[in-house]
């Protein structure tokens, strides 16, 4: 039997862990069924009756707001035999969630209502409820776990927390709102390359060399050697890590190609808001690059969500993440700085993935171990952080143990068990 | 009536020749080529499936206007654009051509296409983009020049691998 251990070292990991069908069942229940996972963004369901249908891992669920104005998510299974009860990305329900089976009625709090004939069904209604995970929410982000012990969820968010109030304080109201649609991108690789990549500064100015060459960007900083680059990449522990761009930026609004003469009435709205002092600095600084384990990534003007759906095949979902109480200019500046940078003809992302994909081709064979110790002996702990050289694989690593710590309480070969909730 | 629209057999013909050209010089990644075909208020465009939507409050695949479409090929012309090294071989059908004029020497076209890839810088697989297309062309002393190519991709909002070729 293989253990876990046994792949991750420290500083190098086992290629098996992209390619194993039996690592990838193990993941989805580990880390996403019975830990936290993010599902949503409350902007995506405004009204009673709007939903949104998703996978955590590989569970497909219904997020839905109900008729009090509260959002819920379940599993968008029918409890009679199966069938899926919503088809399509989004939609709005009226009066409740009806199966196009057999017709049984669920209300929006997962009740099931009504079933056609009931003189043949005798059994209890309330024993046939969608099922339901636990969820919580952050600032609107809302996180979900079929754990009916889970960890506690600002215990797992952690510095999460503060990535993604930072995000949000780009808004003078303090908030986002996911409205102007996802971009599906996908990647015939495995999920965890996605986040590896995220954030990894060392590949920039390699892979990206086309793109430098032709815009001059916040990104030009990228080309310059070792000794100059500035910023650094950060592990914030529980597989949380970012990259720290904002040190490239001396001015508001740098970070969207732009600046302050250009929006006045969002810097003054920033202003009142969080004074000038601080608005400034959140206006320079800019939206994180963040990834926060296991499927979100606040990528700048970006929110991302990560979906594995096989061992060798994930899709990488983005909206524009727009501000309310901002001009509706820089929203839609946000829009297009969006479609620039990432999805399938992102200037970027078109390379990454592609990137991804050869590098899970080559995994296929006897693939043995991957070198992640870059800057293993420069990087520096604070506050429970560890900061590392922007082209330091400080986190990856970050990432691997946390990993680690999560599946090493099951081996390799140790079949999933059915749940028979 | 359909026939108070209907355009002289010469000017259709023109139209086709330029549909057929475009679609050519895009399947061989001959970027110049292509971009002497665009007008200088060029829209590329490609949305989120049929694309009944407003541009400046929703998500596209891609929306550029002509500098950043400039900046695109630019990038695509360094050879190290990796999602295009090598090219992918690619190539598309064309039917279905309906054209209209929209104004003196301006047509609406409209056509469906098939076009097929071959990933050859990542899964060796054969890609197939199914969709619609409507371009807005121009007359100008250099001849037809394109002001809006909208791709509407069958499965335009699904997920959808690398596209860093022109569409
Ligand atoms: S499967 Fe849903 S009503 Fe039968
Ligand atoms: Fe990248």
């Amino acid at each position: 039997m293989t253990s876990f251990a046994s792949l991750i070292e420290p500083d190098r990991i086992h290629g098996s862990l992209y390619t194993d069908a039996a690592i990838f069942s193990r993941e989805m229940k580990v880390i996403f069924r019975d830990g936290w996972a993010f599902v949503g963004h409350e902007s995506e369901i405004p009204e009673p009756g709007d939903y949104i249908t998703r996978t955590i891992g590989s569970e497909p669920v219904l997020f839905l707001r109900n008729k009090d104005g509260e959002v819920r998510v379940f599993s968008n299974r029918c409890t009679h035999r199966g069938n899926r009860l919503c088809h399509e990305g989004r939609g709005k329900l009226r009066g409740g969630i009806m199966c196009t089976y057999h017709g049984w009625a669920f209300s929006f709090d997962g009740d099931l209502l009504a079933v056609p004939y009931e003189g043949g069904f005798t059994k209890a209604k309330e024993n046939y409820s969608l099922r339901q995970p636990k969820m919580a929410s952050h600032r609107g982000f809302v996180f979900a776990t079929y754990n009916p012990d889970p960890e506690d969820f600002y215990d797992y968010l952690g510095y999460g927390k503060d990535l993604i109030d930072k995000s949000v304080s780009m808004s003078p109201v303090g908030k986002i709102r996911l409205d102007s649609g996802w971009v599906k991108h996908l990647f015939k690789a495995n999920w965890k390359m996605l986040p590896e990549n995220q954030t990894d500064g060392y590949h920039a100015n390699h892979v990206h060399k086309s793109f430098l060459k032709v815009f001059s960007s916040q990104y030009d900083e990228l080309k310059t050697n070792e000794e100059k680059r500035v910023g650094s990449v950060v592990d914030w522990g529980n597989g949380h890590a970012s990259i720290e761009v904002s040190e490239r930026y001396d001015g508001p609004l740098q970070w969207l190609g732009s600046n302050e003469e250009r929006y006045p009435e969002y810097v003054k709205a920033m202003n009142e808001a969080y004074g000038e002092n601080e608005a400034r600095k959140l206006m320079t600084e800019g939206p994180p690059h963040a990834y926060i384990f296991p499927n979100l990534f606040l990528g700048e003007a970006n929110i991302v969500i990560i979906e594995p759906v096989a061992p060798d095949l994930s899709v990488q979902h983005h909206s524009p993440m727009l501000l309310e109480g901002v001009p509706e200019g820089l929203n839609a500046r946000i829009i297009r700085q969006s479609e620039g940078a990432l999805g399938p003809s992102g200037l970027l992302l078109a390379d990454d993935s592609v990137i991804s994909e050869q590098q899970q081709i080559a995994l296929q064979g006897k693939s043995g171990w991957l070198e992640i110790s870059r800057g293993v002996d420069r990087e520096r702990l604070e506050d429970g952080k560890r900061i590392g050289h922007v082209s330091d694989e400080t986190t990856n690593r970050g990432f691997w143990q946390h990993y680690l710590a999560k599946m090493n309480r099951s081996s390799v070969e140790t079949p999933v068990e059915p749940e028979l909730v | 009536m359909m026939t108070a629209n209907l355009l002289p057999a010469d000017v259709y013909r023109e139209i086709e020749e330029f549909v057929y050209r475009e679609a050519r010089l895009a399947d061989e990644s001959r970027y110049g080529e292509w971009e002497e075909l665009v007008d200088d208020d060029m829209m590329y465009w490609v949305p989120r499936g049929e694309g009944d939507f407003d541009m400046e409050k929703h998500v596209s695949v891609i929306a550029d206007n002509r500098n950043r479409l400039r900046r695109r090929i630019k990038q695509l012309q360094t050879g190290a654009r990796y999602a295009q090294v090598p090219v992918s071989p690619m190539r598309r059908l064309v039917s279905n051509i309906e054209a209209k004029p929209i104004a003196d020497d301006e047509f609406n076209v409209q056509c469906n296409f098939v076009l097929y890839e071959l990933r050859i810088q990542s899964t060796n697989n054969i890609e197939i983009w199914p969709g619609r297309i409507e371009y807005k062309l121009r007359r100008s002393e250099g001849g037809l020049k394109m002001f809006l190519k909208k791709v509407m991709l069958v499965n335009g909002d699904m997920p959808l691998p690398s596209l860093a070729f022109l569409l």
